[in-house]
């Protein structure tokens, strides 16, 4: 059979990562290859690469048996290879026909030739046996719909092989299986599918060939006929390396934050939360894990105070907090490492020592009568930066010029320094190095000694086994198992993230 | 190594205007060749007119004065990432305003007199700024374009305010003209703010009468200092830029974006409430619909030049008093256009918001690089 | 025939507005915003004055969208390539233009302030339009300017709509990214849109002073780029609503000239109407205003 791509040792390097390392890999013409990994595994990047938006720092791609160089999106285009991408490339005020000819119109002069357009898509839409209204305006239609617009948009380029990010992501259930239809059909016309996934289920459901990334590197590539889901998530996840970790029993004790039913509402009708329940003692680390996308985000900025628009009670050391503003659920004593250090934690532009006040700068013994007291937020800073060994030329350096994981510890030692009865860590240790995601572990570990109560959300499964006391795993908004770290292996940690014993798990 | 980047960063800070300044001269220059001029000897010309005498300084000073107000005004709305280009509004109709307690109170001594008059134009500043920030934060209105619609409502109701409703028609007509000027009647004595002649006599500096020098100036220095202090020392300076740099993170500390918007804007309204007082309270003592404008726009490029320090928004104004006064004396003494330095003005800012937008660029890149 | 008359007289009031409002259309919808078009009516105006003194008014009008449009490319250059602040080099370019002028009438023409007289194009009278009673006054003895100005409308609205070039302008000022994944030069887009913005409000700037006033006098744009501004976002970044506004707002000022001394509502807050309104449907009282998504946003390839 003809290979439709073949990728040999390629290699993307990032500052401070590597996000694919020798990547070898094998599409057949006319196959449906799933590309699967944990998230950061770099299936993205690589997927970057065959689009053209990206360039490798090394190795060779073949399409369709030829060497070929990807330098632009539009060479990608040249060689029939399009892109779905994960963020529809989409115009929402544009019709859903102008959104398809974008860039490849057909002509009549200088206007637009409508009805040519018209006849090349609809002519499209029956082979592929899709249904669209191409005079509805973009934002109009459902995200399902989108989708097929992107597919069209593809194919109306002429695309053989298709490249679809995280196509499932944002669908609903029954989008996904109309998604499949349409992705069968489009096999059966002798196109090339590649499909990027981290959902097994739905891999194994339609995929022909299956390739597993791990941090970045090709484990393997099987037949989907010929393994199993549970197998599946041991090549995704790897062989768990439990850090080890100075994990001294912690007393425990009383319940410092509790949410009671929590409700809120989400996008398109769908809840984001359904009714998180939880409590979180002093002395305990408790972790969320989930795939993405399952309330995590809403869950830590209902917890926050950044959205109120949620039911249930949020108690923090016993006392109610919804309705409290932001700044008074800081003062009641919880502390917030965001996820998005960059968006969330930081002031860029701003000094080392500014970052390390931000949120406190009002505190008391940061004033000297209507100012600052610059001293002591320097001492304090100098303080911060040696306990927490912070890599800086200077505290009056911006923060911009420190590494990720340096301001990551900039945005722990502000954190943590306050005393917090209970801390929010969101993804605390993302993009991190190794040494930097030690020390973050190291440090929650200390304040769990110290008899705080810590709410880990974490998309890295080996963190949260090898921190967490206990572990709550989010799905669609639930939390749908609750157990010790040593209770569960990891497939069946796997099973719960999705979905697929929910039942069983509220059992549980 | 770090350190010998931070010492570059400023190097680029600095050249950023330096470089400006002179790309702006040397395009002027073929301007003046153009016209048959010689570009050394206009330059010359305004060096000597503006600084050989004291009482040309003093006019430099007395041209700096509402641009530092004005300019300090921009800055403010610069600091948390909004564009207050409605200064030109705001401080029309603070000026009125200080006009209006200023003709209409009589008989109180100046010491109270003059205050209100101050506070009158701080409010009017106030007032017309409050518009624009609450239709931002209530309604999600752009500041720029709500800002841009307020100064032609402002032209307007001020032409109305004073031609219609508050017109002086006690002054005797002017020999030839139907009736009398469109203007308000003047201003009360103690209303007015005093020169600075008398004080600087005492260190020997004699100005004559046609300077118009007041204690604006002084007090526009003063402002500055104190704006200075506020921005960087103060919690709430501290939080103005936080916002202006990112109002998540901000929001997520427990900053309030919208709150620390509303004081910031307001503040900057009450600054551009003073833009126009020196003017009106030191020199025409009335207001007609003549009464200077584009002093907002010309504070933008002040502030610009000064890239928001207070402190270079003393020198840039400076620079922009000189550049007026200058720009009288080549036209006096060597027929060259004055608008010649408007235009040498204009095209300053066009390259110093190029140049350290390329500079700014370059130093994220150098920055992205070392963090790698 | 007083309404005649007023009609006719807020249609005169009207194309200056319009003519630079079709030109904003152009530049906000490729993502561009222009604070500029006050300063490119500014040197529209006063190179109308020269062409027109020297060569007659088809060099007249060439001038001025030539310098409207030189003033536009370097607002290109700032904005586009350099990702400068767009309002910042827009109000440096109107400063610019306010010199600039000043200075070249002094040198050309001896004075700052005014050109010498120039005269315009023969008015004309529509065939047809002309022939109808209540039309007269309207449609008979008008400048072939204002007649471009309306033929523009249902042409803009033609190419923004139905040509490729349109269809690009418009994903560009939507979404530069995903425009520049489909091999877009977004940048190419971008200049196109500022530069014709340029030499409509340079044609409006002839229209002041050939066919308005019959010279060039300094500051006789008196805002109306801005009012131009107003009337786009009023017409809803559309060429048509962009003539009903424009229409409205000359009306307003057609107004604002009679109302004289007596009447029940001062001509200064008629001249308000353009400004309050426009505020209002920023504000959503009066219906919702849908600027371009990228409207006033650089694109910098690397952040994307």
């Amino acid at each position: 059979m003809e290979e439709a791509v073949v990728l040999k040792n390629i290699t993307k390097r990032f500052p401070g990562i590597v996000a694919n390392d020798r990547v070898n890999l094998q599409i057949q013409k006319g196959e449906i290859h799933a590309i699967v990994g944990e998230n950061g595994a770099g299936k993205s990047t690589l997927m970057k690469i065959l689009a053209g938006l990206y360039q490798p720092d090394e190795g060779e791609i073949y399409i369709f048996g030829k060497k070929e160089k990807i330098a632009s999106p539009n060479k990608a285009i040249e060689l029939k290879i399009g892109m779905v991408h994960q963020h529809f490339m989409l115009i929402d005020r544009f019709t859903v026909l102008e959104n398809i000819i974008l860039g490849a119109e057909k002509k009549k002069g200088i206007a637009i030739d409508k009805k040519t357009c018209r006849q090349t898509i609809k002519k499209l839409l029956d082979l592929y046996n899709f249904n669209l209204d191409l005079d509805a305006k973009l934002e109009d239609i459902s995200v399902g719909h989108a989708q097929r617009v992107e597919i069209i948009k593809v194919l109306y380029r002429g695309a053989d092989i298709l490249v679809l990010d995280e196509p499932t992501a944002v669908l609903a259930p029954q989008e996904v299986d109309e998604l499949f239809v349409n992705l069968r059909r489009l096999k059966e016309e002798g196109k090339t599918i590649i499909f990027i996934s981290h959902k097994l289920d739905e891999v194994l459901n339609i995929a022909d060939n299956i390739t597993v990334l791990r941090r970045g590197k090709a484990v393997g590539t099987v037949s989907a006929d010929s393994v199993t889901k549970e197998e599946l998530a041991k090549m995704m996840v790897g062989k768990p390396v439990l850090m080890k970790l100075d994990k001294a029993a912690a007393e425990k004790s009383d319940v410092k934050l509790s949410l009671h039913n929590i409700v809120m509402k989400g996008n398109g009708g769908k809840n984001s939360l359904n009714g998180v329940s939880l409590e979180v003692c002093g002395g305990e680390i408790y972790g969320i894990v989930g795939v993405e996308g399952n309330g995590q985000k809403e869950l830590a900025e209902a917890v926050i105070g950044l959205r109120q628009d949620y039911q249930g009670d949020i108690k923090v050391c016993g006392k109610p907090i919804h309705g409290l503003s932001i700044k008074q659920i800081r003062d009641s004593g919880v502390a917030f490492i965001p996820e998005d250090r960059h968006r969330q934690g930081l002031v860029l532009p701003m000094k080392v020592w500014e970052n390390s006040i931000l949120g406190f700068h009002r505190k008391d013994k940061f004033k000297k009568g209507m100012f600052i007291n610059i001293k002591k937020a320097e001492e304090f800073t100098l303080n911060n930066v040696k306990e927490f060994s912070i890599m800086i030329s200077s505290i009056h350096q911006e923060i911009e010029g420190l590494s990720g994981g340096n301001q990551q510890k900039v945005i722990l030692s502000r954190e943590l320094s306050q005393e917090p009865e209970v801390i929010l860590a969101a993804q605390p240790t993302r993009g991190l190095d190794i040494g930097a995601m030690e020390f973050v572990h190291r440090q929650l570990l200390q304040k769990r000694q110290e008899g705080k109560a810590i709410l880990l959300i974490s998309a890295d499964l080996e963190e949260v086994l090898s921190l967490s006391d206990r572990i709550g795993v989010i799905f669609d908004g639930e939390i749908v198992a609750e157990f010790a770290p040593e209770e569960k292996t990891l497939e069946d940690i796997g099973v719960y993230m999705l979905g697929a014993h929910r039942k069983a798990g509220e059992s549980a | 190594m770090k350190r010998d980047r931070n010492y570059k960063i400023l190097a680029l800070k600095i050249a950023a205007p330096v470089i400006a300044m002179i790309l702006a001269a040397l395009i002027s220059s073929l301007i003046i060749l153009a016209i048959d001029k010689n570009p050394l000897q206009v330059f010359y010309t305004m060096f000597k007119f503006s600084f050989s005498r004291l009482d040309s300084i003093a006019i430099i000073f007395f041209n700096a004065t509402p641009l530092i107000f004005s300019a300090l005004a921009v800055s403010i709305g610069f600091k948390m990432g909004l564009f207050n280009i409605g200064i030109e509004g705001q401080y029309l109709i603070g000026t009125f305003l200080a006009a209006l307690v200023g003709f209409s109170l009589k008989g109180l001594p100046a010491a109270i007199h003059l205050p209100l008059v101050i506070m009158a134009g701080i409010a009017g500043g106030m007032l017309w700024s409050f518009i624009p920030i609450f239709l931002k934060v209530k309604r999600g209105v752009h500041e720029v374009i709500s800002t841009i619609m307020l100064n032609y409502v402002a032209y307007s109701l001020i032409h109305y305010l004073i031609a219609d409703v508050f017109k002086d028609k006690q002054q005797s007509l002017v020999e030839g003209l139907g009736s009398v000027l469109v203007r308000t009647p003047k201003l009360a004595e103690s209303a007015l703010i005093p020169k600075m002649h008398g004080f600087l006599s005492i260190f020997g500096i004699q100005l004559p009468k046609h300077v118009y020098l007041n204690w604006f100036f002084p007090i526009g220095i003063l402002l500055a200092v104190g704006i200075y202090y506020l921005v960087s020392y103060t919690p709430f300076g501290y939080e103005l830029r936080a916002v202006g740099h990112n109002p998540e993170a901000s929001k997520i500390a427990g900053i309030k974006p919208d709150i620390v918007y509303l004081k910031g804007f307001l503040l900057s309204g009450a600054v551009a409430g003073l833009v126009g007082l020196s003017d009106l309270l030191g020199y025409f003592k009335y207001m007609d619909m003549d009464f200077p404008q584009g002093y907002g726009f010309d504070g933008i490029a002040v502030a610009l030049i000064a890239q928001n320090n207070p402190f270079g928004i003393i020198a840039s104004a400076m620079l922009f008093g000189f550049l007026k006064r200058g720009s009288e004396g080549i036209q006096a003494l060597l027929k060259v256009p004055m608008d010649t330095i408007v235009i040498l003005q204009s095209l300053m800012i066009i390259f110093i918001v190029v140049i350290t937008k390329i500079i700014n660029d370059y130093v994220k890149r150098l920055e992205k690089k070392e963090a790698a | 025939m007083l309404t005649a008359e007023l009609l006719a007289s807020s249609l005169r009031m009207a194309v200056p507005i319009l003519l630079t409002a079709i030109g904003a259309v152009y530049t906000e919808r490729s993502g561009i915003v222009n604070i500029g078009l006050e300063g490119m009516m500014i040197v529209g105006s006063f190179w109308a004055s020269v062409g027109a003194y020297f060569y007659g008014p088809f060099v007249g009008i060439l001038f001025a969208m030539l310098a409207g449009a030189f003033l536009a490319l370097i607002h290109s250059v700032t904005t586009v390539t350099f990702g400068v602040n767009q309002v910042v080099s827009g109000v440096a370019l109107n400063i610019l233009a306010y010199g600039a002028s000043r200075f070249l009438s002094l040198v050309i023409f001896g004075k700052a302030t005014t050109s010498h007289h120039v005269s315009g194009f023969s008015p004309i009278d529509v065939p047809i339009l002309s022939d109808i009673p209540f039309l007269k006054l309207l449609f008979t003895d008008i400048s072939p300017i204002v007649i471009t100005a309306l033929i523009l409308v249902p042409i803009s609205k033609y190419i923004i709509d139905n040509t490729v070039f349109g269809l690009r302008l418009r994903a560009v000022g939507e979404n530069p990214l995903a425009a520049d994944t489909l091999g877009i030069n977004v940048f190419a887009m971008r200049y196109a849109g500022v530069i014709i913005s340029g030499m409509l409000a340079g044609m409006a700037g002839a229209y002041l002073t050939m066919e308005h006033t019959g010279m060039y006098v300094e500051g006789m744009t008196q805002g109306k780029g801005y009012i131009a501004m107003a009337a786009m976002i009023f017409g809803n970044w559309t060429p048509t609503g962009t003539l009903w506004a424009s229409l409205l707002f000359g009306f307003a000022e057609a107004l604002s000239l009679r109302a004289g001394e007596g009447s029940i509502i001062p001509y200064q807050f008629i001249k308000m109407i353009p400004y309050l309104l426009t505020l209002a449907v920023l504000t959503g009282i009066v219906k919702k205003a849908t600027p371009p998504a990228a409207s006033g946003e650089p694109y910098d390839r690397s952040i994307g």
